[in-house]
């Protein structure tokens, strides 16, 4: 008979084979959670040339460990704890530190449990190449499992298992290496543990396990100077005690438990936000809530309570009869921290804190009663925060802070890094190198801020460049928008097909062995062409028209299929949504896709061949749709023009060829469209924009700016990309209800107007009807002033940033009544015509290929979930991209402005002048806008000046009488471009010069 | 409940053994002995409680005889309106239709909700709730669900549903929480531009008081919790099986079906000294008169005691075994 035998674990070794914890989940409901543990006898050491583990992994560690350690000379492997990882994760992240690393399950896990970013970071370091990290799964070797003993708090348990796993390399490796007779005796390399918990190193001490600090180990090394400054600030304090920290007077109330935080949140007691600073006024912040129509209010540094832009933050609202108003001043945060010292700031008895503090209150003193109520809006104190979201953030140092300045000087200095964000507080941080990274733009992050101390403390992570480079700048413009730049990786460059560039459209029939033409429509013959900004290289849509016998018109839109070579859920793939979009700067161009896909394979290039997603419809000449489908075909585009080209040619009444008629076709229907969109109540918003003139491509000086040029194609295409975007909606809304993905732009709050109309009743007797965007769009018509013909777009320009900003949405996530698109006045809307250039577009594509039968929708792309997150990434990187293209705008019109200046005083002339409108004003000064270069300034006043809030009013002392000015003035500004003395950022500085010249106030 | 329908002759020959002197069973037993029972805890490591009893197993291969698996599970509950405080417990016995093969499908479901009845009824009373299965007063409670699955049985269905029932109950441990709210500061301390806070900053968040308190955490995911309070006032139940003026213990099912009455007496032994009656029911068509009755609780319980004493030894014992012998095992090992 048979014998059958079952493997089954006894019950009695529950307490060593089971691992049992308690979950509590986001409903409320606590699980019982088991995982089993099989232990074995072969896990690895990754020791090279150990005679007991045997494995087939290449990279091991050294047999003799590392040498280069002053305290290790016998050679030594590290180990180190948890909190290493939590603490000093920049400094294992540098090149320079590359002793050879036992890392442990243990460790790992920890650190996934605390915190997932530096979980994350610590997996890509165990892959990157110029580490020797071996990762030793102690848990599962016998040796070194451990069993959580009665009464032990699973910390204490995960560093007894650190300590016995350090206790079982070292007998490991005395065992493996036996002396052998004649030969003489090495010592051998040792274990370090490497923590930087005193008791947890008394502890190894104890039992015999060599264990470090931190600190201590990087002193010890080759290159200390430059690895002790990225140590964080967390470690530091156990080492040097700074002056009696514990004596220090806390400058601002501690946090509240994260528990009670949520208990608060959840009564409706507290509420929950993302923290902005004022960008006039650092002393004052906001945190837009959902409670209230307007966001909450924190005045001064102990109400913000040492909360960083974009924190989430909780937020405790004050009863209504402390609610305040806005300040109307600017308050500039170096002016007034200029004399605070960085050695002793914050600590009691500093004269210098003092005197900022005086400053500071005497700023937020002003009388909040001669406040009109209405202004009021709810106002409150950060009294927990949910989660940092630092990052590295780019600085100058600043130059006043430094204690000495000689190059040679390696002390450590504490020094104030002020961020080019001016919506962040300086940093405090020491570092050895001050005096070179004078002038440098850097890189730093804040590692804690403490109640007693007035700013935050960091550490420096590495150099860009010299201030004013443009390596530097560029870069620091994307570390600053977060936008990732790296070249694409191998894994994602194999995603592409294998032919490369000489990937071509296989002709139909046999030879098309991938079947690219089943279900494709050929087009090749349909006379389509593509209007484009001149030097377009990723050309991602384009048109055709052409009249039917019936009289009616057939007009076709055709998008690159990208869809057809990034695949779902490849790596090109993951990466393209990561990256979300491409990134337009002034003088380069931060791909989503890799460029032999977005500059030739999925470039609608004229005369070749190329894969195409088109969206035909049958329209009747008054441009009412008959019937739309939808295709995969093959184009051959005929030609590529730039907007300016097709303008020409359609007004040339000489040509009559096809291809110019098809021009004046779409055109004629362009008109139509917008007309309806028009009468549906879209808005005409502007934003300033300007263009670069770039003197060569080699120097990339810019010459001059200019306002960008619009034509009658640039609508044309326009028109009839919004036409195929809100086909297509309609279409995958109806075939997903629950995934489509749609964009949408939700209708701004009354209350974001009110001031704006306030202004504008006040100073110009015009009133501003926002009760729908059709009214809106209405009464910006109105809005006009003969002698001004800039007013109307100023005021185009203020309305647009009252709205709130488009987004993409999963259509299955939110009521179908708020799907609207408030600006385009279409009730669905979503992006499909760059799919080079955005993702949504990709996915959008994906789902109209399976709304058409023609693929099967990708599984992930039915989650709601997954739909959700990957469009909520999608979302962040497109604003971050906008916000990283204006800089670069702003940066180059800085440059030009520079460039002006300097060759204005070559010919002998005054400064550059230019025309500006007040669109501001504050108690100390005027905001301006200038309109030739696109933008904005701040004009102040040092001497006091008479302002009336009500009226938006100041009036300034001139020559002979008072002048007054009010917003929607136009003013003459004198513009330069000062460095700051201290920590030379460009700033633009502006000043009056008519009416009054302020150069004097 | 009998599994067999045994004929006269036979019911009266068992009769009969029983009220011989000296009495006579068919395992050789004396009237008030149990066969032997086993027990072991923890064998449903997801639950929070567990047991597994047999009565009269073969002692070789643990074949045959009562088998019944008890589970405890903690559930949090949002209390609605003006429900009681403080958890609820509830019980539920399930028969595996293979332990009562005989038995149609209604029946069957008769004879669950008949034990489920009376295991709820003794267990959920007031005076044996265990004052540790609130959460947030008015807001959160746990509900104990204890399931009992009967696999086999082999007779005295009743003592071993209370047995198991206890030992599972014993062996339950409620997670640890920790509630947490959020009280509104009564006077807010002005709030204008002074950086100087050293005023009284006393936390508005006090955890110990917890009138306000709407949700709570787990301070140690890993801690397997506490021990229920009041586990030694869970009963114990002694059937007494009658044949005219005898009782005898632990009847097989044979011996059950020549029974005409049985009477379940449920003690609690809170002390040891004054156990309570936590409830009595008598089972069959015999009528007993009220001093007989008297005289049958005080035997019962005598019986109790000696059973709740035994199982307590086991019990702790089993604890021992599960903790302390495993770990020092796997110290040895290495």
């Amino acid at each position: 008979m048979v014998e059958i035998t079952i493997r089954k674990r006894l019950q009695t070794e529950a307490v060593i084979t089971q691992r049992k914890f308690f979950k509590k989940t986001a409903r409320g409901k606590v699980v019982k959670v088991l995982r089993e543990r099989y232990l074995r006898d072969d896990v690895a050491c990754g020791i090279e040339g150990c005679r007991e583990c045997s494995t087939a992994m290449p990279e091991l560690l050294p047999f003799s460990g590392a040498l280069d350690h002053q305290l290790f000379p016998n050679g030594h492997y590290l180990l180190p704890d948890t909190n290493v990882f939590l603490a000093q994760m920049d400094l294992i992240e540098s090149h320079l530190f590359n002793a050879p690393m036992i890392l442990l399950q243990t460790v790992i896990e920890e650190v996934r449990h605390r915190s997932l970013p530096l979980y994350n970071r610590l997996k890509a370091l165990t892959k990157s190449e110029d580490k020797r990290i071996w990762i030793f799964y102690n848990e599962y070797r016998s040796e070194t499992a451990i069993v959580c003993e009665e009464n032990e708090t699973p910390n204490d348990r995960n560093d007894r298992g650190i300590r016995a796993a350090t206790a079982w390399y070292n007998t490991h490796i005395s065992l493996t290496r036996p002396p052998i007779r004649g030969h003489k005796q090495m010592p051998h390399p040792t274990i370090i543990l490497m923590t930087e918990d005193a008791a947890n190193r008394q502890k190894a001490e104890q039992s015999g396990v060599a264990s470090i600090s931190v600190r201590k180990y990087v002193e010890g090394m080759n290159d200390a100077n430059q690895l002790l400054d990225l140590l964080s600030a967390d470690g530091s304090h156990e080492i040097e005690p700074t002056k009696a920290a514990a004596g220090r007077q806390a400058l601002y109330t501690d946090y509240l438990p994260a528990s009670a935080l949520l208990a608060g949140v959840k009564a409706g007691e507290l509420h929950q936000g993302h923290f902005n600073r004022d960008q006039y006024n650092y002393l004052e912040g906001s945190v837009p809530v959902p409670a209230f129509d307007k966001p909450i209010l924190l005045v001064g540094p102990e109400n913000m309570n040492r909360a960083v832009q974009g924190d989430v933050v909780v937020v405790e609202v004050f009863p209504k009869n402390e609610w305040k108003a806005p300040a109307d001043e600017v308050v500039d945060q170096e002016a007034i921290q200029r004399n605070d010292d960085a050695e002793d700031s914050g600590e009691e008895g500093d004269v210098n804190g003092e005197e900022v503090i005086a400053k500071e209150s005497r700023v937020l003193s002003g009388d909040p009663s001669q406040k009109t109520p209405s202004e009021r809006q709810p106002t409150g104190r950060v009294v927990g925060i949910i989660k940092r979201n630092w990052r590295a953030y780019v600085c100058h140092i600043d130059s006043t802070s430094l204690t000495s300045t000689l190059t040679m000087s390696l002390s450590t200095q504490t020094v104030f890094a002020t961020p080019v964000s001016r919506l962040l507080p300086r940093i405090r941080l020491r570092t050895r190198q001050a005096p070179t990274l004078l002038n440098q733009k850097i890189l730093v992050t804040i590692d804690r801020w403490d109640s007693t101390s007035r700013y935050p403390e960091g550490h420096f992570v590495r150099a860009l460049g010299r201030v004013e480079s443009k390596e530097a700048e560029q870069e620091s413009l994307l570390l600053e928008f977060e936008v990732p730049y790296r070249p694409f990786g191998k894994a994602i460059l194999d995603c592409l097909p294998p032919e490369g560039e000489q990937w071509v459209v296989p002709p139909k029939g046999a030879l098309d062995v991938q079947n690219i033409w089943r279900d494709r429509q050929d087009l090749r013959d349909v006379i389509v062409c593509s209007i484009d900004p001149p030097g377009c290289q990723d050309i991602d849509d384009a048109l055709h028209a052409k009249l039917l016998p019936n009289g009616n018109i057939e007009a076709g839109v055709h998008i690159a299929d990208v869809s057809h070579f990034v695949l779902p859920d490849n790596s090109m793939d993951s990466e393209a949504a990561a990256r979300g979009t491409t990134v337009y700067l002034v003088d380069n161009r931060i791909d989503m896709l890799p460029s032999l896909l977005g500059t030739n394979l999925c470039s609608l290039r004229p005369s070749v061949e190329r894969l195409a997603f088109s969206s035909i419809w049958e329209l009747t000449p008054d441009a009412e749709i008959v019937s739309v489908r939808f295709t995969k075909s093959v184009i051959k585009s005929k030609a590529a023009f730039t907007y300016e080209e097709a303008q020409i040619r359609k007004d040339d009444p000489n040509l009559q060829d096809d291809l110019t008629n098809s021009i004046r076709l779409l055109n004629s229907l362009a008109i139509k469209l917008k007309a309806k969109r028009m009468a549906a109540g879209a808005l005409n918003l502007a934003s300033p924009e300007v263009k670069i003139h770039l003197d060569s491509a080699e120097s990339s000086d810019p010459i001059d700016v200019e306002q960008k040029e619009l034509r009658e194609t640039n609508s044309l295409v326009e028109e009839f990309m919004l036409l195929a975007n809100i086909s297509v909606a309609r279409k995958i809304e109806e075939s997903f209800p629950q995934t489509a993905v749609l964009r949408r732009h939700l209708p701004p709050p009354k209350t974001n107007f009110e001031k704006l109309q306030d202004i504008l009743r006040k100073t110009k007797g015009f009133s501003l009807d926002v009760s729908s965007s059709g009214a809106l769009a209405a009464s910006l018509d109105n809005c006009v002033d003969a002698n001004e013909p800039a007013f109307n777009t100023l005021v185009r320009i203020m309305a647009t940033r009252c709205m709130l900003s488009a987004e993409y949405f999963s259509s299955g996530s939110v009521a179908k009544d708020t799907f609207g698109h408030y600006g385009l006045a279409s009730e669905i809307y979503t992006h499909f015509t760059s799919p080079i250039r955005r993702y949504a577009d990709v996915l959008v594509h994906r789902q109209l290929s399976a709304a058409i039968g023609f693929t099967p929708l990708h599984a992930t792309l039915h989650s709601k979930s997954h739909v959700e997150r990957v469009l909520d990434v999608v979302n962040r990187r497109h604003r971050m991209a906008q916000m990283a293209g204006r800089a670069s705008v702003e940066f180059y019109v800085g440059l030009a402005l520079k460039a002006r200046g300097e060759q204005a005083k070559l010919r002998g002339e005054g400064d550059v002048k230019e025309e500006a409108y007040v669109i501001r004003s504050f108690r100390n000064g005027v905001g301006v806008f200038v309109s030739k270069l696109g933008i904005e300034g701040l004009v102040t006043f040092k001497r006091d000046t008479q302002f009336d809030a009500e009226n938006y009013t100041i009036t300034v002392p001139g020559t002979r009488e008072d002048v007054k000015i009010s917003v929607f003035d136009k003013v003459v500004v004198r513009i330069e471009v000062e460095k700051d003395k201290n920590t030379q950022r460009g700033k633009v500085k502006m000043t009056l010069v008519e009416p009054v010249d302020s150069s004097a106030l | 409940m009998a599994s067999s329908s045994i004929s006269k002759a036979e019911k009266s020959y068992i009769q009969a053994g029983l009220l011989a002197n000296p009495p006579r069973r068919a395992d050789g037993r004396s009237l008030h002995d149990f066969r032997a029972i086993s027990l072991e805890t923890g064998v449903a490591p997801l639950s929070n409680g567990s047991a597994r009893l047999r009565i009269g197993g073969n002692p070789h291969d643990g074949s045959g005889g009562t088998d019944i698996l008890a589970a405890v599970k903690l559930e949090v509950e949002s209390i609605q309106g003006d429900a009681l405080d403080g958890g609820r417990i509830a019980c539920n016995v399930s028969c595996s239709p293979s332990a009562y093969s005989h038995l149609s499908s209604g029946a069957l479901e008769d004879l669950q909700y008949d034990l489920t009845m009376v295991l709820h009824q003794t267990l959920s009373h007031p005076s044996l709730h265990p004052k540790n299965l609130g959460i947030i007063p008015r807001k959160k409670s746990w509900l104990l669900n204890l399931d009992l699955l009967i696999t086999a049985d082999a007779g005295n269905i009743y003592d071993a549903l209370f047995l198991a029932a206890r030992a599972a109950l014993w062996d339950t441990k409620v997670p640890r929480t920790r509630s947490v709210e959020y009280k509104s500061p009564k006077t807010l301390s002005s709030a204008s531009g002074d950086m100087d806070i050293d005023q009284d900053t006393t936390s508005g968040f006090d955890t110990r008081n917890v009138a306000h308190a709407t949700d709570f955490e787990l301070p140690d995911y890993w801690d397997e919790g506490e021990i229920l309070e009041g586990r030694e006032r869970w009963p114990a139940a002694i059937t007494l099986n009658l044949v005219n003026t005898v009782h005898f213990l632990d009847a097989t099912l044979h011996e059950e079906a020549s029974c005409a009455s049985r009477l379940l007496v449920v003690h609690s032994y809170e002390s040891p000294t004054s156990p309570t009656v936590q409830s009595i029911r008598l089972l069959g068509s015999d009528e007993l008169s009220i001093p007989h009755l008297k005289n049958l609780i005080k035997e019962a319980e005598s019986y109790t005691k000696a059973m709740v004493t035994s199982l307590t030894a086991k019990l702790e014992d089993e604890n021992f075994r599960r903790n302390q012998k495993a770990r020092e095992r796997f110290g040895k090992r290495k």
